[in-house]
């Protein structure tokens, strides 16, 4: 099983470097203020080394997203404003099936691509109108709209709700 | 059954209560347990373990990344800072998370969580501020870490320990919720199952009652269709729903053939049929019936080829479901009204057949009386004659013949008279010991014609003056004295009269004892029959028209008494009857003046028959009297007598030729001649009271009997003549001259002389004939009296008396005794 993971996952890469000679891949720009978010993994478009770095100013350039909602860690309702996750992947060109979304300190979750739905989650960066410090689960935070949609009120969303956000690899 | 159907009734509401409150129970916990699954599976929580060991964990990593600053002098205290705010945020979920809102009511995990909270608070001006002074500060961050391990360990226990307890209450709730949700699943199949159970049973029921119904259904129809009457079921329009097998077969029709059709234009007749739509009208309007529940009606009903015909009816109304259906019963009584009207029929004709032997009975002994009055009546006139001794002896044979006859005749009209009604009871004040004696006097010498003895007497004390129907009475009497004679040879009869109870009225006992033949036991009971006689071997000569007995019966039922016979074959029969008789005071004797004496004499009569010996019968009685007879033989002529001259009086025969009485008297007194007013009395045979009816319609005044009494003669003519004025002026001093003839009284007197002349001069020979004797004695003595020789009578009874016992001494000193009282006696003279 792990072997065969293995294999096809070097299919897939050689398939991307295939692809990568023969379509250039976008180049993304490059991040002019202290960089939030790094992605790297499977993804077409990058900006460095095979990542894709986002200072705050590109991911607000993505659009921003509000979901308004209660959280199980949080007092009250609170409206958090983000890119959605679909937006972020979309923008990099991931074609991987699962996210190791890791935390500032080295705090890792499996989050499947699938999970990147319109509507669905989003990539966090104020809350209440406020960019969220790292004292305070911040700068970036994976927030589902929990209240909206019950589906998302599980066990599994909430350990996927990963804060201190700061990597994504593709697979 | 009402009682267990109340119980099932309740037992099934409880069962289904039941299962009920079971349902809301089990949707109540399974709703509970939904949430408590969806709490499971979406809960509330993160995995709050994991975020406590990891509060932990984060506090550690801090903890280290201090300890390696520290040791290390050269690494950049970035990782310092970020372990820092790692943990900070870890304690600030832990602070405000809503899924520990419950564990920081407990102040084990609160006072750490706000102590760690409080020093992490205390250390951010540190950990922000410049890097040499967060250098310097290393130690003491260092220091306050190893202080908040222990709290931070509190905390992490506190919150497991709290979330173990919470996790195993969940589980106990579910247990529970799921221990009862078991119970009343359980409780809910049992319910199931009874009502399974209950609802088996029930559709047994309904099986079984359906095959009950099903059988009595089809024992209903055997009933209807082997029913002889015919059932008709209609709905309440009359329209028909059932015809059984006998309604086809009575109106001629077919059930396929009338269903749905109203019941009316079907069997109903056409006259009728407006009566009957009245009567299904009104019952629709109102429910008003006059036919329904009134068990049999007879009506008429139609058969198909219209023939109609009588019938019963009986109508009930039934319910079926919510439908009201009108159930008539006909039977065709066709057969029993013709049954019924042929008897009808033959009762009447029966009847009318009774009704013409009557009149039959009534006209022939009226056919009979008629001309056997001129024979008996011619027969009395030629005894006046001068007559051989022969002829003599065969004229007394004829008039005995003759009287005989009248007897039967009189007796057959006896029988007619009672049975039409015609003879009334007729009570008057009698005296019985007189009327006992009249009957002992009158039927003596019969007696002693058979060598018998007849007396009479009372038992106890007499009761003389009563009222009762005397002449009943006295014809009861003759009769049963006349058979007791006529049955008795050389014996003794009695007339034994006894009181037997007294008071208003008395009853008495009257018995007619013989020592005769006697009867036998067989024939008691039908000798009081009509047509009935008893065949004696005694007497060849004794026989009769059978109505004796059987008019005694009908007369003393008449006079509501009874009448009985004991008798014993070979000594001699008892009739006794008891009456009831009004004993009343003796009446003051009367002066004794008759009501001939009063009678008018001179009187113009005129005088209508048609008979030539009735004629001269009456003429002699009329002239007899002083009267001047005119003679008329029919209506005719009577008419155009009397429309030229007055008359005092009218007799008026009913039948006769060219004209009948009948019409002449209604002429007369319809014409303006000078009888118009005149009375006319009916004189007729015919005494049948329809026929005095007609008599009186006519115009008629009164009715006299023949043959003519002399009584009753002179009573119609006081009634109408006596105290009035002449109707008829004689003209002149030259009154009609008759023949004068000798008085008919005079002729009784010299014939009375003759006789008893004769008597003596025969007696004076001392024949030898006791019964002779004792025969023309007793004969003699009852005439004496009527001739006011009443010395010469008691003389003659002992002279009977005497030759009836057989005494030669003693008879020959009667006779010399009687012979002296004759020479002693006074010229006879009819007294009244």
């Amino acid at each position: 099983m792990h072997s065969l993971t293995q294999h096809l996952a070097r299919a897939a890469g050689l398939l991307l470097l295939l692809g990568a000679t023969s379509v250039a891949a976008a180049e993304l720009e490059q991040p002019t203020g202290p960089v939030l978010m790094t992605i790297s993994g499977e993804i077409e478009n990058t900006n460095g080394d095979g990542t894709a770095a986002f200072d705050l100013e590109m991911l607000r350039a993505l659009g921003a997203t509000e979901i308004t909602t209660e959280t199980i860690w949080t007092p009250g309702t609170i409206t958090f404003t983000g890119v959605e996750l679909k937006t972020l992947l979309d923008h990099v060109g991931a074609t991987g099936t699962e996210i190791d979304a890791t935390a500032v300190n080295d705090y890792t979750v499996v989050i499947p691509v699938s999970d990147a739905v319109e509507d669905g989650p989003i990539v966090a960066y104020e809350m209440d109108g406020s960019l969220m410090s790292r004292r305070d689960k911040g700068p970036l935070w994976l927030i589902y709209p929990y209240s909206s949609n019950a589906e998302y009120r599980t066990e599994v969303i909430y350990s996927r709700s990963i804060w201190q956000l700061d990597r994504l690899a593709i697979e | 059954m009402t009682l267990a159907t109340g119980f099932r009734r309740t037992g099934r509401a409880v069962l289904s209560a039941l299962a009920l409150l079971c349902l809301l129970a089990i949707a109540v916990l399974v709703r509970d347990v939904v949430k408590e699954l969806k709490f499971l599976s979406s809960a509330s929580s993160d995995n709050v373990h994991w975020t406590l060991s990891q509060a932990e964990v984060e506090f550690l990593e801090f903890r280290n990344a201090v300890n390696w600053a520290r040791t290390a002098p050269e690494t950049p205290l970035s990782s310092v800072v970020v372990e820092f705010d790692v943990f900070y945020s870890r304690t600030s979920i832990l602070a405000n998370g809503a899924l520990y809102a419950a564990l920081r009511e407990d102040p084990a995990f609160d006072a750490p969580l706000t102590e760690v909270r409080d020093r992490l608070n205390a250390m951010i001006p540190l950990i922000d501020g410049p890097r040499e002074e967060l250098r310097a500060g290393l130690d003491d961050l260092a220091a306050q870490a190893e202080e908040m391990r222990v709290l931070v360990r509190k905390i992490a226990t506190t919150g497991l320990q709290h979330f173990a307890l919470e996790s195993d209450e969940l589980r106990t709730s579910v247990a529970i919720t799921l221990l009862r949700l078991a119970v009343l699943t359980g409780l809910l199949l049992l319910a199931l199952a009874a009502m399974l159970m209950h609802a088996r049973r029930t559709a047994q029921q309904t099986e079984r009652r359906g095959k009950e119904l099903a059988i009595a259904y089809a024992r209903l129809n055997t009933i209807l269709d082997t029913s002889l009457d015919a059932v008709v079921v209609t709905d309440t329009d009359g329209r028909i729903q059932n015809f059984n097998p006998a309604a086809e077969r009575i109106f001629g029709c077919r059930l396929k053939d009338v269903r749905g059709k109203r019941v009316g234009d079907v069997i109903v007749p056409d006259h009728l049929r407006d009566a009957h739509e009245a009567g299904m009208a009104r019952f629709a309007a109102d429910g008003d019936h006059r036919v329904i529940g009134q068990g049999r009606v007879k009506l008429e009903a139609m058969r198909s080829n219209g023939e109609v015909f009588p019938v019963e009816l009986a109508i009930e109304t039934a319910h079926a479901g919510d439908e009201q259906l009108m159930v008539a019963f006909l039977r065709d009584i066709s057969h029993r009204v013709a049954a019924e009207n042929e008897l009808v029929q033959a009762r009447d004709k029966a009847l009318a057949g009774e009704q013409a032997k009557a009149e039959f009975l009534a006209m022939m002994t009226h056919e009979i009386r008629t001309p056997l009055n001129g024979i008996l009546g011619n027969l009395s006139l030629m005894e006046d004659t001068k007559l051989g001794s022969d002829q003599a002896r065969y004229m007394r044979n004829m008039k005995i013949s003759g009287e005989l006859l009248m007897r039967h005749v009189d007796a057959v009209l006896d029988v007619a008279r009672f049975e039409s009604g015609a003879d009334k009871a007729q009570e008057d004040v009698t005296h019985l010991g007189h009327l006992f004696q009249d009957i002992v006097d009158s039927q003596t010498s019969a007696a002693h014609a058979h060598g018998t003895a007849l007396q009479w007497g009372w038992v106890g004390a007499p009761e003389d003056w009563v009222e009762v129907d005397s002449s009943r009475l006295q014809q009861i009497l003759l009769n049963l004295v006349g058979n007791a004679i006529k049955f008795t040879r050389e014996g003794r009869i009695s007339i034994e009269a006894e009181v037997i109870e007294q008071g208003e009225p008395a009853e008495i006992e009257i018995r007619v004892s013989d020592t005769g033949s006697g009867i036998a036991e067989g024939d008691l009971a039908r000798i009081f029959e009509d047509f009935q006689t008893v065949s004696h071997q005694v007497s060849d000569s004794v026989g009769g028209t059978g109505f004796g007995l059987g008019i005694v019966r009908r007369f003393v039922q008449a006079m509501g008494g009874e009448i009985g016979v004991e008798s014993t074959v070979g000594e001699g029969s008892t009739f006794w009857l008891r009456i009831p008789v009004l004993p009343v005071e003796s009446p003051t004797e009367d002066s004794g003046v008759g009501p001939e004496s009063e009678a008018p004499s001179d009187l113009e009569i005129l005088l209508v028959e048609d008979n030539d010996i009735n004629m001269q019968l009456a003429y002699e009685v009329l002239v007899g009297m002083g009267h001047h007879v005119t003679e008329a033989r029919d209506g005719q002529e009577a008419l155009d007598i009397a429309t030229k001259r007055p008359f005092d009086l009218i007799l008026m025969d009913i039948r006769m030729p060219v004209m009948d009485g009948l019409t002449a008297t209604k002429m007369i007194r319809e014409g303006d001649g000078p009888n118009w007013d005149a009375p006319i009395v009916a004189f007729s045979a015919n005494v049948l009271p329809e026929a005095r009816n007609r008599f009186a319609a006519a115009g008629m005044s009164d009715f006299l009997g023949k043959p003519l009494q002399r009584t009753e003669l002179a009573q119609i003519i006081v009634r109408f003549c006596a105290g009035r004025e002449r109707r008829v002026k004689l003209e002149g001093a030259t009154p009609l001259l008759v023949e004068k003839k000798e008085s008919p009284m005079e002729k009784l007197r010299a014939r009375y002389m003759s006789e008893t002349s004769s008597l003596f001069e025969w007696l004076a020979g001392l024949p030898e004939d006791t019964h002779a004797i004792a025969d023309r004695a007793h004969q003699i003595a009852g005439s004496a009296a009527a001739f006011g020789q009443p010395g010469v009578r008691e003389a003659l009874l002992l002279v009977e008396q005497a030759a009836e016992a057989g005494d030669r001494e003693d008879l020959v000193i009667a006779i010399i005794e009687a012979q002296a009282a004759w020479k002693a006696a006074p010229e006879p003279t009819l007294v009244g």
